[in-house]
């Protein structure tokens, strides 16, 4: 039995502070390695991941959320376990989710959400992204200087909310709802033993399920009549509930995640002073910048995959049935793939091939948006400040800080980042 | 090796870019486009890696 064997990823706090030595380790032995705990292989090589996201054939998506928890309703037994999958995965957590679905159902329901994220509504949605930014910046100024609450969570909960359609009057109701709501949904992927409720998105469902029946009986010239009455690719219109599923899914996948980044990209331009002297002065280095932050410290550190048939991934056999974790946070930090890879290089050349938004047909759909939330929310803090500190009476001196992870195996990011910043009056976008 | 994208599938999602930006890159309306649809030689695997990476399958060589 190796030294590794001792640790479960899945419980474990050591892992949750610092998951990395862990997870090289494993990659050291076998990029594609059964852990013992919870009988999954975990995949922690940067192309045996790529294998896995893409092929849809062999690897089904139901339990990508859950994996081992609950796991399989029944066993699974025999060579290909295809039909048994089909006829339980409606039992399984978030069944009713995108995420969980596999070709061709997930193929239609993908095509009604990327309906609602075009680049061209993106762009509208970014226009509101620089004043949403300086609202909230206003607000944070004001405040203890804890980042992550203070700033990150209302900042992205309310571009999602404006990328929807949710009329402005209406955004301080949703504030509240939804960040004070967020007590009530159970985590997912808590590393404690609470139990999950089969829908935790069921307090966003009856806000959309009223914006859409509004707007199919009275089309607007609004972006919530879009999402109301957006088609499946065969033209067929989708049920009102399939719709609030993809609004509230964009909530709960698009807000946790991104505020996790944000938190990585202050935490590292307050620890290193020099980078964040230099990202003042050349802008248009900001964009490699958070790729880096999203290869180096993936917010969402892996996702699940169930295998129908015996398969070859890398030079491991697994049988079907298999439970496999592909762990972003490790493939971004394979050697074979990027050097040295626990140095964090902000002008790393090839940093955008990490996989922190997987890859394959279930590739984060909302990539395009977390990145030019970061972008804006980043330029806005420059502008408006001469000088971003850690706070050392906090978090510590410098090579001592004292960070506090979320205690989640799914997300990877600071509770809370308490910052100094020395304010200045700079001009409007 | 000739490359195109599929603009009725192009998702914006930028990950040819992010494998190829030599060949590929995003337009000002955030759908990809192609810069050298001759690959030369050099980033013919790179090319090949778009192609089997893209979300939506609009990556495709010839």
């Amino acid at each position: 039995m190796s030294e590794l064997d001792g640790i479960d990823f899945f419980r474990d706090q050591s892992v949750v502070a610092d998951p990395y030595p862990y997870l090289k380790g494993l990659r050291d032995e076998c990029p594609v390695r059964r852990e013992t705990h919870h009988d999954v292989v975990m995949v922690t090589g940067y192309d045996e991941a790529v294998q896995v996201y893409n092929d849809t054939e062999v690897f089904s998506s139901c339990t990508s959320v859950t994996g081992p928890f609950p796991g399989f309703p029944v066993p699974l037994e025999g060579d290909d376990v295809s039909a048994l999958i089909e006829q339980h995965r409606d039992e399984l957590p978030f069944s009713d989710q995108i995420t969980t679905m596999d070709p061709p159902k997930h193929t239609d329901h993908r095509a009604l959400l990327m309906r609602l994220i075009t680049p061209k509504r993106l762009k509208e949605n970014e226009d509101f992204m620089w004043r949403l930014a300086d609202l909230q910046l206003d607000a944070y100024f004001e405040s203890d200087g804890e980042f992550v609450n203070g700033f990150g969570q209302p900042f992205a909960m309310l571009v999602i909310a404006d990328l929807l359609g949710v009329p402005e009057s209406d955004h301080a109701r949703f504030a509240d709802m939804l960040l004070h709501g967020a007590e009530h949904t159970g985590n997912i992927g808590s590393t404690g033993d609470d139990t999950l409720a089969h829908s935790p998105l069921e307090y966003l469902y009856a806000e959309f399920t009223q914006f859409v029946e509004d707007r199919r009986r009275e089309p607007r010239e609004d972006v919530l009549t879009g999402l109301a009455t957006a088609t499946f690719p065969d033209g067929s219109t989708p049920e009102v509930a399939d719709v609030v599923r993809i609004a509230a899914n964009l909530f709960a996948a698009g807000q946790e995640t991104t505020v996790r980044l944000l938190g990585t990209m202050l935490k590292v331009l307050g620890d290193d002073r020099e980078l964040q002297r230099h990202l003042r002065g050349n802008r248009d280095d900001i964009p490699n910048f958070i790729e880096e932050c999203l290869r180096s410290e993936s917010p969402v550190k892996g996702d699940f995959r169930l295998s129908r048939m015996p398969t070859t991934v890398g030079d491991v056999e697994l049988p079907a049935g298999t439970t496999v974790m592909v762990v972003n946070g490790a493939a971004n930090r394979d050697p074979r793939h990027f050097d040295d890879p626990d140095e964090f290089r902000a002008d790393r050349p090839n940093a955008r091939q990490h996989l922190a938004f997987g890859r394959g047909p279930h590739t984060c759909p909302g990539a395009p948006l977390a990145r030019a939330e970061a972008r804006v929310a980043l330029e806005r803090l420059l502008d408006r400040t001469s000088d971003i500190r850690i706070n050392e009476s906090v978090h510590g001196p410098a090579g001592e800080r004292d960070y506090r992870y979320v205690p989640t195996f799914i997300l990877r990011g600071l509770t809370k980042l308490f910052l100094e910043c020395d304010v200045i009056e700079a001009s409007p976008r | 090796m000739r490359v195109e994208v599929d603009d009725d599938r192009c998702g914006g999602h930028g990950v040819c870019m992010g494998l190829c930006p030599e060949v590929f890159d995003l337009a000002e309306d955030g759908y990809a486009v192609v810069l050298l649809p001759e690959v030369p030689p050099e980033h013919q695997a790179a090319v090949r890696a778009a192609a089997n990476q893209c979300p939506t399958h609009a990556v495709r060589v010839s």
